[in-house]
């Protein structure tokens, strides 16, 4: 599905002496079966706009498209249920959502929301539990017995579990070790190299440069810039003005910079940095 | 949840919000007492004139306190409109089976409004210029005597600071739980009232659960910091009166003996 | 070197779990260093802080915290000589105002208000934070309200800081600057640091670095022995730092120099080995 936002404005507390403002102005187009990251400084508005995606907030003004679903300022709460079946969102901090006593019935209580069979409900958290790397073992034990880890990753299974078509990530390895951290983002990148789309909300600019193709960068409730993480990251004015911090890679390729090293384009992963390296060296 | 005006501080700076928040504290109740003194056209609107000068100079825009009246609209309607007809007299203007509609109960009704609207503008107007610590402070300062019986007035105070602290937090987490859920395809307000009650388990629980957690992880980083039961502490935050609270005082005296000289026998 | 902390087979099993998230374990923490306790979520590392605190008692062993046995006895004042900063910035703001808070150990000493003045009014110089007195902390950012955290236990002037996890729910502005404050902190005055995290960057910064899987001490040894241990760092749940993995994926055609470098290192001997081509 294509969401498409048509100047959305978001503003809190609207007609009050408190009125604040959330979205402005806000047009973007987040594509099919793409992973797409969304960064920018806490408080800038990512919550916000992503929260427009599945009706958890509606627009002040303007129009989101998502597939051929139509949300406005008019858009009352009923009959929400098929567009938040296929937006699933994993929150950050999920584990906080988590109320069953077993884990396979919280895994199953999204899907059965929406009208799944409870014979289907239970295959599906049974399909999950895995995907999520806990074994099935895990299904019958109280969900408030696992660690913080484990909690997270039931969670996921739960939102994952109503097989959303698109996912969005609210920092979901938040307070995660690396480990955890990177397994849990490889997941989702087999999700959407399995034809889901992802939208990831993130401070982590290594995770953006590794796993995601278009980046969204918001400052100050408005969309600053769009496009490849690799243009972004090599646009000198949003560094300049302190919006955006750069990955690892392309910091490390700024200090060699200042030797005799050059890069016309900074590399954003590793892999990139390394394979210049050698070239740079071996070559000229 | 967030809309509620009443009981919400609002910063800012006028001599209302300069005033010592026990004397503040005080005189909020004490004035909500005379409203009841009112009875004729002149101290109902002696009273109204009091307190709208009260607003002008506390420097908070009027829009604050008529939308303070928002959540209490249905108990001031029905109470208006009880008046209203049900209002027994001698000679009424109009007359319908258990309804009566009469100048009286026309008057009772107008009075009845405005002493709703004295009522809640006077304690917005309290809460919106004082912090709920200052709050807690006062009635911490108000219940010392107690003391003298045992009562820990210490640990109370402490108790309902932190409370008041962590009704925001409780707020927000409230909020992203029931956002959670709601994206989970937790319909609220939808079915009939076992549908409703139910739809309400997947917020309590968790609510509990992270209060639990937030209480626990409060009370080590307490006790880290050296917290014991209360006893022996010393007090940062002290409440200072004035000169401007004693003249607070006098205008209330002023008002009351106003109030008696103009009110009918 | 002086021991300030010494933990000698220390166990502790929390009541609901079978395992033991302490097990028999032993420490020596040295006067003035600056150590990082790493491992894996669920390793013990915010357990045995807890314990030196005195905040739940080990089933066996004794904890000496500054010449005093960690009993019911010297319970108070032994966390008086410790400020412990936690990782959840919202669930450790006690007051109703920053300054408020920044009082709390005060108060909880009895120290006479006109010295508490002067003390709140010092500690938020040191972290910064004095043009922020009288907010409230729900206007304050993640890593503003870690910094009055670190003022609140300032205030009260201990040996030893314990952070726990403090940065981890902060964005890497907040991260930053609490790292920044700690630095400073750390040359200014005469403190021991323990640092309990999963970040391998933060750890640069401590003389050393002891790793705990299942509650036991599984390595302890300065910065770059540890890092030397590489790619198996993330059997430890940590990540490799970052010049370790350019090094390693550069190592296949460049030659460089054996063992763990630092990222000005390794800039250096790439450079060395470019301008000699």
């Amino acid at each position: 599905m294509e969401i498409i936002f048509k100047n959305v404005t978001h503003s809190y507390e609207a007609n009050s002496p408190l009125e604040g403002l959330g979205l402005d102005d806000v047009s973007l187009t987040i594509h099919d079966k793409k992973f797409t990251a969304i960064v920018g400084k806490t408080g800038s508005g990512k919550s916000t706009l992503v929260r427009h995606i599945n009706a958890l907030l509606k627009p002040t003004s303007g129009t989101i498209l998502v597939g051929d679903r139509e949300i406005t300022p008019e858009t009352n709460n009923k009959n929400l249920k098929p567009l938040r079946k296929n937006v699933g969102m994993v929150f950050q901090f999920p584990e906080s959502q988590l109320f069953e006593d077993t884990v396979e019935k919280d895994i199953m209580f999204g899907p059965m929301n929406f009208g799944m069979s409870e014979a289907d409900a239970k295959k599906s958290a049974h399909k999950m539990i895995e995907l999520v790397g806990l074994g099935k073992e895990y299904l019958d034990k109280s969900p408030f017995d696992l660690s913080g880890g484990q909690m997270r990753r039931v969670a996921i299974a739960g939102v994952l579990a109503s097989e959303p078509e698109t996912i969005i990530l609210d920092e979901p390895t938040a307070g995660l070790d690396p480990v955890g951290r990177k397994e849990i983002m490889d997941l989702f990148k087999n999700l959407q190299e399995q034809g889901r789309t992802i939208i990831l909300i993130t401070h982590n600019m290594d995770d953006v440069a590794n796993y995601a193709e278009e980046m969204v960068v918001i400052h100050d409730a408005k969309v600053k810039a769009v496009g490849k993480p690799k243009d972004i990251f090599n646009d000198r004015s949003l560094l300049t003005d302190d919006i955006l911090t750069l990955p690892r890679s392309a910091v490390f390729a700024q200090r060699l910079a200042k030797k005799n090293f050059s890069f016309p384009q900074l590399p954003i992963t590793i892999s990139e940095l390394t394979t210049e390296i050698k070239r740079q060296v071996h070559g000229d | 949840m967030n809309k509620l005006i009443l009981g919400r501080y609002l910063p800012g700076d006028s001599i209302i919000y300069r005033l010592d928040p026990r004397g503040k504290f005080l005189i909020t109740f004490y004035f909500i007492g005379i409203v009841f003194l009112a009875n004729n056209v002149a101290s109902y609107g002696f009273l109204l004139l009091f307190v709208l000068f009260a607003v002008y100079i506390s420097k908070i825009n009027l829009g604050f306190f008529i939308k303070g009246l928002r959540p209490m609209l249905w108990l001031i309607l029905f109470t208006v409109l009880l008046q209203l007809f049900f209002t027994p007299s001698e000679n009424p203007l109009w007359h319908w089976g258990i309804f009566t509609l009469s100048t009286d109960g026309m008057r009772i009704a107008a009075y009845i409004f405005i002493r709703f609207v004295l009522i809640i503008f006077i304690s917005t107007l309290l809460t919106l210029t004082t912090t709920p610590i200052e709050i807690s402070d006062s009635i911490e300062s108000i219940l010392k005597p107690l003391k003298v019986i045992k009562f820990p007035v210490t640990q109370v105070a402490l108790m309902l600071s932190i409370a008041l602290r962590f009704v925001p937090l409780l707020i927000d987490e409230t909020t992203k739980i029931m956002d959670a859920q709601r994206a989970r395809g937790v319909d609220f307000g939808e079915g009939g009232i076992m549908q409703r009650i139910k739809s309400f388990v997947p917020i309590l629980i968790p609510l509990f659960v992270s209060s639990f957690s937030i209480a626990y992880d409060l009370a080590i980083a307490m006790e880290s910091r050296g917290y014991k039961d209360g006893e022996g502490r010393s007090k940062y935050r002290v409440l200072s009166w004035s000169k401007r609270d004693y003249m607070a005082l006098v205008v209330m005296l002023l008002i009351t003996i106003i109030l008696l000289f103009i009110r009918s026998y | 070197m002086e021991n300030i902390i010494s933990i000698k087979d220390v166990t502790y099993t929390y009541p609901e779990s079978k395992k033991p998230a302490i097990n028999r374990l032993s420490l020596d923490i040295y006067r003035n260093e600056w150590l990082s306790i790493v491992g894996k979520n669920g390793s013990g590392k915010s357990t045995l802080a807890k314990l030196i605190d005195g905040l739940i008692e080990s089933e066996t062993g004794t904890i000496i915290v500054d010449g005093q046995e960690v009993n019911e006895k010297n319970i108070w004042e032994i966390r008086s000589k410790i400020g412990i900063v936690f990782q959840n910035p919202d669930h450790q703001f006690v007051g109703a105002t920053v300054e408020d808070d920044v009082a709390f150990g005060l108060e909880n000493q009895g120290i006479p208000r006109d010295e508490m003045v002067k003390e709140v009014d010092a500690a938020l110089k040191m972290v910064d934070m004095q043009d922020y007195k009288t907010r409230d902390p729900q206007s304050l950012s993640g890593g503003q309200k870690q910094r009055v955290a670190i003022a609140g236990v300032l205030a009260t002037k201990p040996s030893i800081i314990i952070m726990d996890e403090s940065t981890s729910m902060l964005d890497p502005n907040g991260r930053k600057t609490v790292l920044d404050l700690v630095k400073q902190l750390r040359e200014e005055q005469n403190m021991t640091i323990i640092s309990i995290t999963h970040d391998i960057e933060e750890t640069e910064l401590s003389e050393r670095i002891v790793v705990l899987r299942d509650g036991e001490v599984v390595q302890k040894a300065d910065p770059k022995a540890i890092y030397d241990i590489g790619r198996k760092l993330t059997n430890y749940g940590l990540e490799e730092p970052f010049s370790s993995q350019v090094a390693y994926l550069l190592k296949d055609e460049l030659k460089l120099p054996e063992g763990y470098l630092n990222e000005e290192e390794l800039i250096e001997n790439i450079w060395k080995l470019s301008s000699k081509m």
